[in-house]
């Protein structure tokens, strides 16, 4: 799980580039959005992409991917159940 | 009054060429019939997602084309082929000599030839959009360098906004304003990838609304310029006022607020001018809004209307019949207003049956009857643009022999023979190889040149994070900017309705298209990226510098095949001279193609000497 965590904090800074930061910088139990990390409505569509492309996780909107993106262990955990690649 | 004169700007001749029909009036007919051709593919261009889109099909355009090209119908693409048939058609209702010097081109186009970044069989620079206006242009034997208006979905209501600027200070008789748009793997990918499409018929302002429809067509408006009214054709479109203003909130999300919707449509409404009465508000037939049928959209629309007190007025959307026709919607979205107009008619909106918008309007959803002779036309887009337009039409003669008593907006009232005096307070050139400064080099490149523009966000010291998500242009137009503004003391903290952004170039977003051409190149590799894509219209660098600066004037992009500072001089003091209320303009040329950076910036003040003096100024070229 904990790989799995910083897997995702990597491939996060990267889509979304996050530039200077670096996976310590993220805390996987904060929330992504609103505070933070200052992402907005293209970043979660970015990350839905990247679930896709990386985990071959298909989400069908934004609504959905609101739960899932609640944090990054939450993202984890969702992954760690759902993946198809 | 002294220096003015009284004039209008009025349509001529206008045509429309879409799945439905291949008139003006053929659209109208078939609108009444409650006639759409959106329809759902599977894989319409081989997408691996279905969507419903209503598609202008090849053979009719080709049929059409032959009649009045003698030559092969391959020499011109789709979307070039569309823009000419409707030009035509125009510019012979309106019986004007096309190849005369007095008549200018405008094309509204957000994508024109993208699609040919997959496989292109013309020459190399046939997806510019410039190049697809000089061959429209030269169709008609045109001497003049056509304007491309490419401000996303606005562009077309921002096209006739430059064309009355054009007929007003630019010294032509005509301008021809042709809106085109067809679809692609590309432009429907992109906005699938934004999950902004829906798979079924949309329902603007409905309350299970679930995203729009997009559609191809092409529509073509004359507009004229007289200062004497008897020559007005009865049932004439006459353009009023028009406005264009910015969110300076986000690149993709409409404001919540509608702040600045409202402030075009105020401007409009009201003129700036807050001394001369408003237009009567019972002249006004209906509102025809943009009414994607995104959630946020008509919400923000609604919030607009609203808040302008305007809520008992009639609201329709086209979307239902035509889809969003992206730079042809609003030309397109105009003309059909105008023949509902002439018809008495307030157009339903078809799809919408429970209307549940963010605030309550008068959402029209059945056909009805109107006596009123005005309408305004809405629409907003990427990059935090949106704009409105007041039309009216010529009815038995009655529109001039108002005009001299109703005191409406600024557009046709008054010609300004005195120029302001504009003074340079910065300027900003960013190359390959070196930013100067007012004058003198703050930077020379001495590392690689694709690490080049953040080398300069690092030697500025300038801490905004969002600078690394930008496409290339963006970064270049942030930078230059960011200098331009430097050390210069304005209010930054609250949106300035009397700053605008008005940017040029020749490549549009061509390098940023280019990146994503590869998200979606390869069918095993098929990823199309929103973060990509949203770059891909030009005018969001516009929008990057008006959140960045607060600027909520207007922000427009223009695209030239080349550089001209008289080109540039011209439509900066045009926007001055259109838009009373402003002070300042970030102005310029900012280009990024194949990995060549050439911007050319300035920050230009009409002459308030709210920024600096004349000595201050030379301290700021010191620094």
């Amino acid at each position: 799980m904990e790989e799995l965590i910083l897997e995702l904090k990597k491939e996060i800074i990267d889509v979304l580039n996050l530039e200077g930061m670096t996976p310590a910088d993220i805390d996987e139990n904060a929330p992504l959005f609103g505070e933070g990390l200052g992402l907005d409505s293209i970043d979660a569509l970015e990350l839905i992409v990247l679930m896709e492309k990386n985990y071959g996780i298909k989400l069908a909107n934004a609504n959905e991917g609101k739960e899932i993106f609640k944090s990054v262990r939450v993202m984890a955990e969702y992954i760690k159940e759902h993946r198809t690649k | 009054m002294k220096n003015t004169r009284k004039y209008m700007i009025f349509s001529i001749g206008d045509s429309i060429i879409s799945p439905l029909a291949m008139t003006s009036n053929g659209n109208f007919e078939a609108v009444m019939r409650g006639e759409s051709r959106l329809q759902y593919y599977e894989h319409a261009f081989g997408l691996p997602e279905p969507c419903f889109i209503s598609l202008l099909e090849d053979e009719r355009i080709d049929r059409a084309f032959e009649t009045i090209y003698d030559y092969s119908v391959k020499d011109y693409t789709k979307v070039e082929k569309a823009a000419i048939l409707a030009a035509h058609q125009a510019i012979a209702e309106a019986n004007i000599a096309a190849d005369r010097d007095d008549v200018i081109f405008i094309l509204s186009t957000t994508k024109g030839n993208v699609d040919l970044l997959e496989s292109n069989p013309y020459e190399p620079e046939r997806p510019y959009l410039w190049r697809s206006a000089q061959l429209i242009a030269e169709f008609f034997g045109n001497p003049n360098t056509p304007i491309v208006v490419s401000n996303a979905c606005i562009s077309g209501c921002a096209a006739q906004i430059a064309a009355a600027n054009q007929l007003r200070y630019g010294g032509y008789k005509y301008a021809v304003v042709i809106g085109a748009e067809t679809l692609s793997k590309f432009v429907i990918s992109g906005f699938q990838s934004f999950k902004a499409l829906s798979k079924e018929r949309c329902k603007p302002f409905d309350g299970s609304r679930c995203g729009l429809n997009l559609g191809e067509a092409a529509a073509a408006i004359v507009y004229t310029i007289d200062d004497d009214h008897t020559h007005i054709p009865d049932n004439a479109l006459i353009l009023r006022a028009g406005a264009i203003n910015n969110d300076a909130n986000h690149i993709s999300g409409p404001s919540r607020t509608g702040e600045g919707l409202l402030r075009a449509i105020n401007k409009v409404w009201a003129g700036f001018d807050k001394t001369r009465p408003a237009f009567d508000t019972s002249r006004l037939a209906f509102i025809n809004a943009h009414g994607t049928a995104t959630l946020y959209n008509d919400d923000m629309e609604s919030v607009s209307i609203s808040r302008a007190n305007l809520q008992h007025v009639p609201v329709n959307s086209l979307k239902g019949y035509f889809g969003h026709t992206l730079g042809a919607a609003g030309v397109l979205e105009t003309i059909m207003a105008h023949q509902a107009i002439k018809n008495h008619t307030i157009i339903g909106t078809k799809g919408t049956d429970n209307p549940a918008p963010a605030s309550p309007i008068n959402v029209a959803t059945e056909t009805t009857t109107t006596d009123g002779n005005a309408f305004m036309k809405l629409i907003s887009g990427f990059g935090g643009s949106n704009a409105a337009i007041l039309m009216e039409i010529n009815r038995n003669g009655e529109t001039h022999n108002s005009v001299e008593t109703v005191h409406a907006p600024s557009l046709q009232q008054t010609k300004i023979t005195e120029k302001p005096i504009i003074s340079v307070i910065s300027q900003c050139d960013i190359t390959d190889d070196s930013v100067v400064l007012n004058g003198q080099t703050i930077l020379t490149r001495t590392g690689q040149t694709d690490t080049w523009l953040a080398d300069i966000y690092r030697h500025i010291g300038m801490a905004y994070p969002k600078f690394f998500k930008m496409d290339n242009l963006c970064k270049a137009g942030t930078l230059a900017a960011e200098l331009l503004l430097r050390n210069l003391d304005f209010d930054r903290e609250s949106v300035k309705p009397d700053w605008a952004v008005v940017l040029m170039n020749s490549a549009s977003s061509l390098d940023d298209d280019r990146h994503y051409q590869t998200t979606i190149q390869d069918a095993d590799n098929y990823y199309p990226s929103p973060a990509v894509f949203v770059y891909t219209l030009a005018n969001i660098i516009t929008g990057e510098i008006a959140i960045r600066h607060k600027i909520g004037g207007e922000s427009s992009f223009y695209v030239l095949p080349t550089f001209s500072p008289e080109q540039m001089e011209k439509m900066v003091s045009q926007c001055f001279a259109a838009n009373p209320e402003l002070t300042h303009i970030i102005c310029g040329w900012a280009d990024y193609d194949e990995g060549k950076c050439d911007v050319k910036m300035q920050l230009l003040e009409k002459n308030v000497g709210t920024l600096c003096s004349a000595s201050q100024k030379n301290e700021i070229i010191k620094n």
